[in-house]
């Protein structure tokens, strides 16, 4: 499993890096979902242009949105490359029993289009906000104290743990683990072995889990009130024109969409 | 099992953040019911570290090879923890490996969550079928499993369906659900076999990590 590169942050000065973190949350939120509603054609350039420029303001290389998109993107295609052929009824061409429709195609360009907008803003947002600042943004946005506790100490804990899982496949295989294996059969053994494995990181982890506690509780772990947990920096004024710009933007597109919906 | 951006509509993607928003309120309500909530966050949050780093291990099914989704078992240790652990995780997903999406966590979370809280409430059945011993604890806990799964699959299928385009072959896309849902069957026995020896093994090596959920009742 590959852990590293975790925090997307790059180090940056651009306007979305001193965007104040939780109006950026906001307004790009907001972006992303009016670009999860797009169903015309005639928005697919506007929305395009729309996460270009803001990916285009961030400042961030190109190979990092690359890097990011290549994952996720093979996985759309996997699913969306069958529309052309499967989906509609106008045939545009035809190789022998394959037709490509017209529809289908349409649909593919569609879904394609949102999911390039979405994860280009989205990851806008990931590349100028380190992890923890966001975190404490969704909090001082209301995220509950359980949630943000979780999340905070699953992050920190992650690393540590795909190590130990690591090292204990590494001894497992050193035992001679996985040489034996069948053609084209399921061995109850190895399951049992490696529910063994995953039993054995949850002990640990758990084990763990309680020397953390009396080490969290000692540093004073649940004794701020709520009004020092989510104290609110000050908000300049070029972030509230962002957010305000973002939310017109997002509510443009919804309009647009509505509007041409109408029969 | 992930529903990525841009394949169901906003509409559902706000639906799914709403009914996300219901279900982590609901178990965070029950969470505050317990002794000491704080108590149970390092667990919980250490649990989900290893579950999220769990979930990446190879199971060889020859000739290929799968991955659990787990959440079958995320309900049977963590309780009312499951919930939350499973949208952090998705959260996490989203953001180190691509997995899922923005938009869509809401969607996955409940696509996954639910069936985790109902897994917890099967496997604590076992209390009033009779005394615990190590072969109840194997058949809720495969049951909480392969219903966690099968349940997850059907509402990914439901949602697929619904939301699929209207210019689709009718009976392709009757060939495509009762293919996707054929596929998950195998897997669902898969998730509950490994669930059921999980739970043993745990049941034999630490019980207080089973006892844990039924604290949180």
């Amino acid at each position: 499993m590959a852990l590293t590169n975790f925090d997307a942050y790059i180090d940056g000065r651009s306007r979305l890096h001193i965007w104040t973190p939780r109006l950026k949350l906001i307004g790009l939120g907001a972006l992303m979902f009016s670009f999860a509603a797009v169903k015309h054609l005639v928005l697919v350039a506007p929305m395009l242009c729309v996460a270009a420029l803001l990916y285009g303001c961030s400042g961030l290389p190109l190979l990092f949105l690359r890097r990011r998109l290549r994952y996720p993107g093979l996985f759309i295609l996997a699913v969306v490359l069958v529309l052309p052929f499967s989906a509609g009824s106008t045939v545009l061409a035809q190789w022998g029993p394959l037709a490509l429709r017209q529809e289908g195609l349409i649909t593919m360009v569609l879904v394609v289009s949102r999911f390039l907008s979405i994860l280009t803003v989205g990851f806008a947002l990931l590349g100028t906000t380190p992890f923890l600042t966001l975190l404490r943004a969704m909090r001082s946005l209301g995220l509950p104290t359980i949630l943000a506790d979780m999340t905070l100490l699953t992050y920190r804990y992650l690393f540590e743990t795909a190590s130990m899982l690591s090292t204990m496949q590494q001894s497992m295989h050193l035992r001679g683990f996985g040489y034996r294996r069948r053609w084209l059969k399921v061995e109850r053994q190895t399951i049992t072995q490696l529910a063994g494995l995953l039993g054995t990181l949850l002990i640990r982890s758990y084990e763990r889990s309680e020397r953390v506690y009396q080490a969290m509780q000692l540093r004073g772990y649940g004794r701020l009130t709520q009004a020092q947990l989510t104290a609110k920096q000050p908000i300049d004024s070029i972030s509230w024109l962002l957010t305000v710009g973002c939310a017109i933007v997002a509510i443009a597109f919804i309009t647009f969409e509505v509007v041409l919906s109408i029969p | 099992m992930h529903i990525p951006d841009a394949i169901v509509p906003a509409q559902v993607c706000a639906g799914g953040y709403a009914l996300t928003g219901l279900l982590t309120w609901y178990s965070l309500k029950q969470i505050n019911k317990q002794k000491n909530p704080t108590a149970q966050v390092p667990k919980a949050a250490l649990l989900t570290a290893a579950f999220f780093v769990g979930s990446a291990i190879s199971i060889p099914i020859p000739p290929m090879t799968v991955h659990l989704v787990l959440n079958g078992f995320l309900g049977v240790v963590l309780g009312y923890f499951a919930f939350p652990a499973i949208l952090i995780g998705l959260f996490l997903q989203a953001l180190m490996v691509g997995h899922g999406g923005f938009t869509t966590i809401g969607v996955n979370a409940s696509m996954m969550g639910l069936p985790a809280l109902l897994a917890y409430h099967l496997f604590n059945l076992r209390y009033r079928v009779g005394t615990e011993s190590r072969r109840l604890v194997g058949v809720f806990a495969f049951v909480g499993g392969f219903v966690g799964l099968i349940l997850a699959a059907l509402i990914y299928v439901g949602l697929i369906v619904t939301t699929i385009s209207t210019d689709f072959d009718v009976s392709t896309e009757r060939t495509a659900v009762v293919t996707l849902l054929l596929a998950h069957v195998p897997l669902a026995f898969l998730e509950g076999g490994f669930t059921a020896m999980l739970a043993v093994y745990l049941q034999r090596v630490k019980p207080e990590l089973l006892s844990a959920a039924k604290e949180a009742k």
